[in-house]
């Protein structure tokens, strides 16, 4: 056995676990983190930029650090002496700004020990074995976290030739005639940036967006809502979990002012589908489920998991229950984790798998 | 955050755990039980608001809900305080309800999330610690319901019909009077804690006479035909309500209460004192003089004096001979919504200040006035010999 975890993945979900485990006592050279790029933002940050993001749609516990308090609220109020963070906060209305995230993940990255622990190697294979998973030829490790990330942008097929189509996550300019394809988040925000430009917008859309904070509905963020989720048969998580898949974005005069104002002046349209707009952008997130992602797809052909529609059937505490036992665990965090935890692929949902992952750590540590 | 059922009880058994450990010590400090007994009433509310409403109302709980949640809260537990005739003084007691809500909320919001990572996704349950409190709850009350018991003072109850005095009270107890119940010859106590409640009190020298001791409660006491004072407290602490004090003879005096100034403050509430040369009197002493009714004295209707400190409110002081409301010898004197009606002048007695006068402050001493009104008193308000008055 080499070290006791592994952890496969070097995004916000790998780097969320990673810190939970040093919180724990868990000590870098205890911990093998894998991925081709150290910085646990490397991902993210592009996405963030493309979509000219300023804000976090996370609130209060949307960073990274293992606790919940203090967050970045209590923080900033204490930076700037005002308690104006901690009333948005109460309020549920504390949203940092991006560069406040970014500059959260980049201190708490420095002084974590991350680098010490991060291999650079794009991981093939993880593949049980006695008491443990060997993981390429790298070794064999007792625990196994798995946070391959979104296994690529989603693109129509019927956009995926055209030459005017653009990615939201990909870096764009806007032309004089956009159609923004989708209705979630990252399609709200283009919206508001083409407008911004001075472009003329057509949103295209199959049916209209939900409008919550929050990805998922709050009671589902906690035990409360859980319990009755973990409970419910395989059809009817899988039926959930494409409803709560379906387009959303917040509520709040910030969204629903500029677009009013640009659909008065005939700037802002909805559309079924794209017409001879000069720019098409595909504000529709990321190809979903395990087939996509290889590490996973071999998993689950290697040891022939149990899956349901694009999932992987994970026990409560996000781990795959064939392959965990009493001296060794192998779980999944972010999107992959849904099947667990709705907002898996949230901050919070990410600190949810990584304290279980914690606990089964701790309970079973490598002699 | 959404609580569950559990998290909520959880949550706040250990919310009110300080509070309630604080309770216990202000109770031993100021030897009394209302803390306690308003902590449980917090809690009682508290759990069964968590039970009944929050629970089934609530799915998820905003921050900001703290604020309109612990002002239910609040009047659940003045209710149960009512209801169950709970003596805790107000103002204390509702900073000891915002205190404790602040506690609450600190420890829920940044104390628990700190000490379990798993606070809020747990729906605010704390784990083996939360199990704990279940089985440590029930016995702490106990434990508080025990010493209660242990410690509360005997209750004596006097049978309607005529008893001899003078009753002498020495030790603490409850001395509680069924319908007709009359004490001849007086009561005298000079135990701490001791309460006397529905007594009809006749003859004696004094009425009732208290000395030496501190928490002394008269409830609803009626004293008359006392050949000296009505009520005679010295170096005591004692709170007098709802009494009727009725004096004849020229000598007598209501209430009297002295040589206590550094003792816990006196309360003379809503009494009828009539008759007497004075009605209420305090000699160097902290008294709270309010809503009494004063009536047919013969010397002064309310008086604070000898370097006493004392609020004189809503009172209503009618047909004294002389003064109406008198703070005297380098005493100060809060004197406040007070109706001072027909004050005769002392013709008599040749003195100049006692010419119906309604409000004297006298001999150095300091009065502040406001909102007193005044019928029939010719001699107005008035200040002397280095005596000042302030009208706010």
């Amino acid at each position: 056995m080499d070290r006791s975890c592994a952890i496969v993945g070097g995004g916000l979900a790998s780097f969320v676990v990673y810190v939970t485990l040093r919180h724990g006592g868990i000590e870098p050279g205890e911990i093998a983190v894998f991925d081709t790029d150290p910085d646990p933002v490397s991902a993210w940050r592009p996405r963030a930029e493309a979509i000219r993001q300023r804000r976090m749609r996370s609130e209060s516990d949307g960073h990274c650090y293992p606790r919940s308090f203090p967050g970045l609220a209590p923080r900033e109020a204490l930076r700037r002496r005002s308690p104006a963070p901690l009333v948005q906060t109460v309020c549920n209305r504390y949203r940092p700004t991006v560069p406040e995230f970014l500059q959260h993940v980049e201190e708490l990255r420095d002084g974590s020990g991350w680098d010490e622990s991060f291999s650079r190697r794009r991981v093939g294979r993880v593949k049980a074995a006695e008491r443990g998973f060997e993981i390429d030829d790298a070794g064999s490790f007792r625990h196994v976290l798995l946070a391959p990330g979104h296994p690529g942008l989603s693109v129509p097929d019927e956009l995926g030739a055209d030459p005017r189509t653009v990615h939201a996550y990909e870096p764009h300019h806007y032309e004089d005639r956009v159609a923004v394809v989708g209705a979630g988040m990252a399609a709200a925000t283009e919206w508001l940036n083409a407008l911004a430009a001075g472009a003329e917008v057509v949103s295209v859309r199959r049916r209209e967006p939900s409008r919550r904070p929050l990805n998922v509905p709050r009671p589902l963020f906690s035990k409360a809502g859980l319990a009755a989720f973990q409970a419910s048969e395989n059809e009817d998580r899988v039926a959930l979990l494409a409803r709560l898949g379906e387009p959303s974005y917040p509520p709040g005069r910030e969204w629903d002012e500029p677009l009013e104002q640009a659909r008065r002046e005939g700037r802002f349209r909805v559309a079924e589908s794209v017409d001879g707009e000069a720019q098409v952008i595909c504000a529709t997130g990321f190809r979903r489920g395990f087939a996509h992602d290889p590490l996973l797809r071999g998993l689950v052909a290697e040891h022939g998991l149990a899956t349901e529609g694009r999932w992987i059937v994970l026990a409560r505490d996000g781990t795959i229950p064939a392959l965990t036992d009493d001296v060794r665990t192998i779980a999944l965090a972010g999107a992959p984790a849904q099947w667990t935890y709705p907002a898996a692929d949230t901050l919070v949902g990410m600190k949810y798998i990584a304290r279980r992952f914690l606990r089964r750590v701790k309970a079973c540590r490598t002699p | 955050m959404s609580y569950t059922l559990r998290g909520r009880l959880e949550s706040r058994l250990a919310a009110v755990t300080i509070p309630f450990l604080a309770a216990c010590v202000i109770a031993l400090v100021i030897k009394a039980w209302w803390p306690v007994e308003l902590a449980g009433a917090m809690l009682g509310a508290g759990l069964a608001l968590d039970l009944v409403v929050y629970h089934r109302s609530l799915p998820y709980q905003p921050g900001w809900a703290a604020v309109p949640l612990g002002v239910l809260e609040l009047c659940v537990t003045m209710g149960i305080v009512l209801l169950l005739g709970i003596d805790a003084p107000l103002r204390p007691a509702l900073w000891f309800f915002v205190g404790s809500w602040l506690v609450a909320q600190v420890l829920a919001h940044a104390a628990f999330p700190l000490a379990r990572l798993t606070y809020a996704e747990d729906g605010g349950e704390l784990g083996l610690a939360g199990k704990g409190l279940f089985l440590v709850a029930p016995c702490a009350v106990l434990v508080v319901l025990g010493t209660a018991a242990a410690t509360q003072p005997p209750t004596i109850v006097l049978e309607p019909g005529i008893h001899a005095g003078p009753l002498v009270l020495d030790h603490s107890q409850k001395l509680l009077g069924e319908p007709g119940a009359v004490v001849r010859g007086g009561i005298v106590i000079t135990a701490d804690d001791v309460v006397v409640r529905d007594i009809a009190v006749e003859g004696g020298e004094y009425g009732i006479e208290i000395e030496g001791a501190e928490n002394v409660l008269l409830d609803h006491v009626a004293v008359s035909g006392a050949s000296m004072d009505g009520i005679h407290a010295r170096r005591s602490s004692v709170t007098i309500r709802d009494c009727s004090v009725r004096m004849e003879g020229e000598y007598t005096q209501g209430i009297d209460i002295g040589f206590a100034f550094d003792l816990p403050s006196s309360r003379v509430s809503e009494c009828t004192v009539t008759g007497g040369r004075e009605g209420i009197v305090s000699h160097m002493a902290h008294v709270d003089f309010r809503e009494n009714h004063v009536s047919d004295t013969t010397m002064r209707g309310i008086a604070v004096t000898e370097m006493s400190m004392g609020e004189v409110t809503r009172n209503d002081v009618e047909n004294a001979l002389g003064i109406g409301v008198y703070c005297g010898d380098y005493s100060h004197c809060e004197i406040a919504d007070n109706w001072i009606r027909t004050i005769r002048p002392d013709l008599a007695s040749g003195d100049r200040l006692r010419h119906g006068l309604a409000v004297l402050s006298h001999f150095y001493a300091k009065a502040r006035i406001d909102n007193n009104g005044v019928v029939d008193s010719p001699g107005g308000i008035r200040a002397a010999v280095g005596a000042t008055i302030e009208v706010r």
